[in-house]
């Protein structure tokens, strides 16, 4: 079931478009990666899908509410980019204030804050004044805060940004946990690897627009590579590939050239053996997410001029 | 919207705005307390037996220009303590986790102005009693009016308080301090002019100032606070000065041309007026 639906959604400010026509659909139970050079539109998309930027066009829904929906809101947590927490309040203060604000009464709201505390590995924290924290203590409280309402879908928009690889891991392991516990999460980074590691989906946007989206490993499987391992070659036999596979690399007792999906892989060992190959080996290889992302956002720049 | 007053009103404590504050006004009170013990040491008593008129309106005038002073510590806290309460919190990343919670813009704003509004009626309430405290203690003076010139003087940080939190929705918050500050000066020297204006019968000079009144009426309440508390001075007996006016005496600082009961009305729905159109301007701004 899909808990944050997008449907046609633009942001124009001005004559600049931040946002264009952008479609997308996460299921529930997933860790969605949003992915984007920096002022590709990844925040202000997250920004419209938690209601604090009004759409110029088009409409989204989460948890089966529009975005500036109160009731919407009750289901969702929200970790901003760039954030910062009032700097006067204790850590627990703050946590316990936006368990408030989710709707807790006050003695639910103390002790969620505490669990979410703990959860975050910030148990003995909770009493210093959120100016005293350090950046990725900072970090791991707006994730409290964020988790505080036992929201349904969490969004985080870069929530790794300076943190050491320490840091970085222990949100990682945060975020299984919190899928674990059936949550949907909104992952908006730049930081690929991340993405990689953790996520079942992503798109990528890049000028405002979804250049490419689905299942990360669809993603993958799409723009991969395959190596071949045969006997029989000929050269006659390998320009004529060369016609429909423009890429092919002929070294010795292997060939390897990128496909795009199984069906032309089968293609291409049809082809060999009719053409007299002896095929031993075809291994599938899988570009990186940063092959994809490269590639996609390269493709984009050249079209745009 | 509770919530969010209570917690503006922690924050203006927490952030030891209330120490500061406190600290200022002390010292403001203290001199004050020391000018009115020397101008009143050689006043014979107000209350029993009757004073003259000079000596009532001694009294009346050191108490008016310490109200008229208090006023400006009272402006300064609720322009200073205001002007960023959105555009500051934007600015500073501090209100997007909080604007993305089940609560309303609306709730939002109006609970920072409650909370606002809450710690200033204290800090208001508590300085213009101090005044007249320290004019009982110093004169024998009770003031007269006390209690509807009290609400009238903490009614003025409320008219700045919702100009601010207009401004504060759609200007950076050095802009809405400038604008703010500029519309009280502007308020208080068209002030000036009418009062002026009335003393040397000038109709422009009145209409210049009940214009500015109009555009923030700040002045005009401290004027119909004067009013409220001079009006009240008990006749004098005899002949002395039957020609003085004892607002004459009060010169700039006194209500010659006295606001009437529709300018209170005017600038209660003024404030109202204000905080609805700032509701609508932050609930249609991106944050």
């Amino acid at each position: 079931m899909a808990i944050v639906e997008i449907r046609d959604l633009t942001k124009v400010y001005g004559r600049q478009v931040a946002c264009r026509e952008i479609c997308l659909s996460v299921q529930e139970g997933q860790i969605f990666g949003l992915l984007g050079p920096n002022g590709a539109g990844k925040s202000t998309l997250v920004k419209m899908l938690v209601g604090l930027v009004h759409p110029t066009a088009g409409a989204a829904e989460v948890a089966g509410y529009a975005p500036q929906d109160i009731r919407g809101r009750r289901q969702v947590g929200f970790l901003p980019e760039n954030f910062r927490f009032h700097g006067w309040l204790k850590g627990e203060e703050l946590v316990a204030f936006h368990a408030r604000l989710a709707g807790l009464d006050g003695r639910t709201a103390g002790r969620r804050a505490h669990e979410v505390l703990e959860r975050v590995g910030l148990a003995g924290e909770g009493r210093k004044l959120v100016a005293n924290y350090s950046k990725g203590m900072q970090q791991r409280l707006g994730l409290a805060a964020a988790l505080v309402g036992d929201p349904r879908v969490v969004f985080l928009d870069e929530p790794t940004s300076g943190l050491d690889p320490l840091g970085r891991r222990q949100v990682r392991e945060i975020l299984l946990a919190i899928k674990e516990a059936g949550k949907t999460i909104f992952l908006n980074s730049h930081l690929l690897s991340e993405v990689e590691q953790v996520c079942d989906g992503v798109a990528i946007i890049n000028r405002g627009t979804v250049v490419a989206a689905g299942r990360l490993d669809e993603l993958q499987a799409g723009r991969g590579t395959v190596t071949i391992r045969l006997d029989g070659l000929t050269g006659e036999l390998a320009t004529g590939l060369r016609q429909h596979y423009p890429d092919l690399q002929w070294e010795g007792d292997r060939i390897s050239l990128a496909v795009g999906g199984r069906e032309r892989v089968a293609d291409l060992v049809t082809r060999l053996v009719a053409g007299g190959c002896r095929v031993y080996e075809v291994t599938p290889g899988r570009s990186s997410l940063e092959d994809i992302f490269v590639y996609l956002v390269r493709e984009g720049e050249s079209a745009c001029g | 919207m509770w919530l969010m007053a209570l917690f503006t009103f922690r924050e203006a404590w927490r952030k030891k705005v209330v120490l500061v504050t406190g600290g200022l006004t002390l010292a403001f009170l203290i001199l004050y307390g020391t000018g009115l013990h020397f101008a009143s040491r050689n006043m014979l008593s107000i209350a029993d037996p009757p004073a003259s008129f000079f000596e009532m309106m001694q009294t009346i005038t050191i108490s008016v220009m310490g109200i008229y002073l208090a006023g400006f510590l009272v402006a300064g806290l609720a322009i200073l303590a205001s002007v960023g309460s959105i555009a500051g919190e934007v600015e500073s990343g501090t209100l997007h986790a909080v604007a993305a919670r089940p609560l309303s813009r609306r709730d939002l704003l109006l609970g920072k102005f409650l909370g606002g509004a809450a710690m200033l009626v204290t800090y208001a309430t508590l300085l213009f009693l101090s005044l007249a405290g320290l004019t009982y203690w110093q004169t024998g003076l009770v003031l007269p009016g006390l209690a509807p010139a009290l609400g009238l003087f903490a009614l003025k940080p409320l008219v700045l308080l919702s100009v601010a939190m207009l401004g504060t929705t759609r200007l950076a918050t050095m802009s809405n301090g400038v604008l703010a500050f500029g519309l009280y000066a502007l308020a208080m020297v068209g002030g000036m002019m009418e009062q002026i204006g009335a003393l040397i019968r000038s109709a422009s000079a009145v209409y210049a100032g009940v214009v500015t009144s109009l555009i923030l009426p700040t002045d005009a309440v401290y004027r119909r606070l004067v009013a409220t508390v001079v009006d009240r001075i008990p006749p004098v007996n005899g002949p002395d000065f039957p020609v003085l006016d004892p607002q004459m005496t009060l010169g700039p600082f006194g209500s010659q041309s006295t606001p009437s009961d529709w300018m209170l009305v005017y600038t209660l729905a003024y404030v109202v007026v204000l905080l609805a159109a700032a509701v609508y301007t932050f609930q249609r701004r991106d944050i």
